[in-house]
């Protein structure tokens, strides 16, 4: 019996459309047996949309119901299960979004019922809090899309971390560490590049020679020099916060995207800059073909070598700029390990992010979402352990993107070295 | 290719080197050795850490010992880092941190002539057999260790007092790095604290990040993160706090950072005075809850010195000094009588801390 390609593929429509809508009708369900059933009459949830110090207009605080609100959440995921069972919507990335925002709003809703928080702040924290670590992705996906694995990020990010702290005291001028950083990152990567290419040393033995390289040296200046010269190499101060004009006027936006430092700024150029090269200009493309078959890029006349060692590079001075990111860029100090694994963080992010700048970045906001999210939660006394919030970020992050993502492509070539 | 390999391995070999490389003032062949491991924060935390080793730097230059730490960066790191000073004979090994309670049980059980003195932990601390060596230490209370406890509670009660008379908002927060006996032992007095501020004066400040009742606050889930430290500062000050606690170590100087830039906030320290340990965040610092590690550790070592170390429990309170709490920045003369009197009830008894 001969099956047409049009059947099997009706098929499986049919079949993704009854799971989602089946899962849309769980959620539902749950999100009035977990929070509708636990939330009182008449309480009432708090929002903060104002932040002090901000210079966006006040507007009043939002209020709602939280008994309503949570109904309104489970009804509106019945709804759309029920519509999809019907009908079925092909765009599965509404209906993630449905089921996430549902479950998500109908959480806050209970979590804040009686209580206020600021949503503002919680927004504001999720763009500050995703930049290291998109900025550690952005340094894989570049390396990896030219098929060379560095998971030496957490190390590169430490010893740029640690350089700009002292060269922006020592100058007593932030751009001054900001660029001594991502020298420092430039180089770090540039020896990975040199051994893995060069030499065809193992890429992930490499890289991890970085991480422990990394935190030793950095632990052993800091000792040795830092703790004790104090003031002199270790109190370098912040970029300030710039606020953009006009927009930073603007309620809860302005606050969260237009009143940051430079870097944050930076980093969100950076993604935009970074899709656009990869996927709209020649180097892209060529970065890509050797990424994914570079005998075949070879052939085509494209520097195979020259093109990784130009994208190890770069990536790692993407890395020395997310290193800057945590001294100069964020408390104006050093001390050990202070990056605190955001490298291999944003490594996940990558990945989740199926190797592209704007996945990357998503999957970046998401953790910083639930990471700030969870702050929120542990001041909030939910009556949930402080233990189980901290794994909320990692949690969340893997549920969503595993579902929007499905499954990861690494580039063919990813890891490979290449030999004419 | 192989000699590639060769210089990672060396590469790797000569990083450990430089990460384990402790400082130390050696001294002469037969003087006593004394070995400080840490704990994750590393020795130049300003916190506990840094406090142990300045007890050992102190009795170091004084009773002209050996003294050498080993940082643990890892938990794993501890039981080697014991064993290492053990394989060089030191007198007397001193473990910085309830989270080494267990190896360092394991490890005087095996070397019982070897001493240890450990801070933040007693033994017996097993109350079921079974466990013992792997969730706790021992049964039995062991003769060649010496238990380095604190009444820390005493001291965040003052703390509590102090900025729940030092609010301008009604709200103090305080948040821990990892939910420990050690690290609560600071929240639990500092709520109490506020409490009888509240009671004594009627007012209704409020402790944010803290609540034990429940057992549970805010925590950052580690002792590394100064980032971590500035975002709690920011969040507790968009919730209306105006005087932090951070009780994390070097995760704290995150949070006194944000303050300093914002001018939002106050910074109480814990462990050592802040104002002395990192003076550049002193116009943030409103106070500091002492908690007197390297007096206990110079008190061991002397007591090694002087062959009469014994194994046993000391406990720090506020009226041995082993606790306490520092100067607090701008108190009114209200303020400041009011935490003579709490601090003599507490030594009297008359006020309950935990």
């Amino acid at each position: 019996m001969k099956i047409s390609n049009r059947e099997i593929s009706s098929e499986t429509e049919k079949r993704q459309r009854i799971s989602f809508g089946v899962t849309l009708l769980v959620v539902g369900l749950l999100i009035y047996l977990i929070f509708g059933l636990n939330t009182q009459a008449n309480a009432l949830a708090t929002f903060g949309l104002n932040l002090s110090g901000s210079q966006a207009l006040k507007v009043p605080d939002l209020v709602v119901p939280s008994l309503a609100g949570v109904y309104a959440m489970a009804i509106l995921a019945v709804f759309a299960g029920a519509y999809q069972l019907a009908r079925g919507v092909r765009a599965t990335g509404w209906l993630i979004g449905i089921i996430a925002f549902t479950f998500v709003v109908a959480f806050l809703l209970w979590a804040v019922q009686d209580k206020s928080f600021s949503l503002t702040g919680m927004l504001s924290s999720t763009v500050v809090r995703a930049t290291p670590i998109v900025l550690a992705a952005l340094c894989g996906v570049i390396s990896e899309r030219s098929a060379v694995i560095n998971i030496g990020i957490e190390g590169i990010m430490l010893m740029a971390a640690q350089t700009a702290v002292i060269t922006a005291t020592v100058s007593g001028n932030l751009y001054v560490g900001l660029f001594f950083a991502i020298v420092m990152g430039g180089l770090v990567a540039a020896l990975h590049a040199y051994l893995v290419i060069r030499f065809k040393v193992d890429q992930t033995v490499s890289s991890v020679a970085i991480n422990i390289f990394g935190a030793g040296a950095t632990a052993f200046i800091s000792s040795r020099f830092m703790q004790r010269a104090g003031d002199m190499l270790n109190n370098s101060g912040t970029f300030p916060i710039i606020s953009i004009p006009v927009l930073s006027k603007i309620p809860v936006l302005g606050p969260v995207l237009f009143e940051n430092n430079l870097i944050v700024y930076l980093t969100i150029v950076l993604v935009i800059a970074m899709h656009i090269l990869l996927y709209y200009t020649p180097w892209g493309l060529r970065t890509r073909a050797v990424g994914e078959h570079p005998k075949a890029a070879d052939t085509l006349g494209i520097n195979v070598y020259l093109m990784r060692y130009v994208n190890v590079i770069l990536g790692g001075m993407i890395a020395g700029l997310g290193g800057a990111y945590f001294t100069i860029g964020s408390v104006g100090r050093f001390d050990e390990a202070m990056t605190a694994g955001k490298g291999f963080i944003g490594l996940a992010a990558m990945i989740f992010g199926n190797w592209n700048p704007i996945g990357a970045y998503t999957s970046s906001l998401i953790f910083g979402f639930a990471d700030s999210l969870q702050v929120k939660l542990q001041i909030l006394r939910i009556p949930i352990p402080s233990e189980f919030l901290l794994m909320a970020p990692y949690i969340v992050t893997m549920i969503i993107l595993t579902g929007v993502v499905g499954r990861a492509v690494p580039p063919a070539a990813d890891g490979q070295p290449y030999e004419k | 290719m192989k000699k590639l390999y060769f210089v990672m391995a060396a590469l790797i070999v000569a990083s450990l080197v430089l990460a384990a490389c402790g400082g130390g003032a050696a001294s002469g062949g037969d003087a006593i050795k004394v070995g400080e491991v840490t704990d994750l924060g590393g020795i130049d935390d300003k916190s506990f850490n840094a406090n142990g080793w300045a007890g050992a730097q102190k009795a170091a230059e004084e009773l002209g010992v050996e003294a050498k730490y080993l940082e643990s960066t890892q938990q794993s790191d501890y039981a080697k880092n014991i064993q290492q000073f053990l394989d060089e004979d030191t007198n007397l090994i001193v473990t910085v941190g309830f989270l080494l309670g267990v190896d360092t049980a394991t490890a005087a059980k095996a070397n019982p002539e070897t001493h240890f003195a450990i801070v933040d932990y007693a033994y017996p601390d097993c109350f079921d057999p079974a466990e013992e060596g792997k969730s706790c230490g021992s049964t039995t209370e062991l003769p060649n260790v010496l238990g380095l406890t604190f009444q820390i509670d005493q001291a965040g009660f003052l703390a509590g007092y102090a900025a729940a008379g030092s609010t301008q908002t009604g709200k103090v927060a305080t948040f821990g790095g990892i939910n420990i006996p050690p690290v609560n032992a600071f929240m639990i007095g500092y709520e109490k604290g506020v409490m009888y501020y509240n009671e004594e004066n009627g007012t209704a400040v409020e402790v944010l990040g803290w609540n034990t009742e429940a057992n549970d606050g805010s925590f950052t889930g580690n002792f590394d993160s100064l980032d971590d430290g500035r975002s709690f500062a920011e969040s507790f000050v968009q919730e209306g706090a105006d005087i932090i606690m951070p009780v994390a170590g070097p995760v704290g100087l995150g949070s006194a950072a944000y303050c300093q830039e914002s001018g939002a906030c106050k910074i109480i320290g814990v462990d050592v005075d802040w104002t002395v340990s990192s003076p550049e965040y002193t116009d943030v610092i409103l106070t500091s809850v002492l908690k007197n590690i390297n007096v206990a550790v110079y008190d061991a070592i002397k007591a090694e010195v002087d062959g009469t170390f014994a194994g046993g429990i000391y406990v720090g309170t506020l009226a041995n000094g082993g606790v306490g709490l520092s100067d607090v920045a701008g108190a009114s003369d209200e303020l400041k009588a009011g935490l003579d009197a709490v601090k003599q009830g507490i030594i009297d008894g008359t006020i309950a801390t935990k």
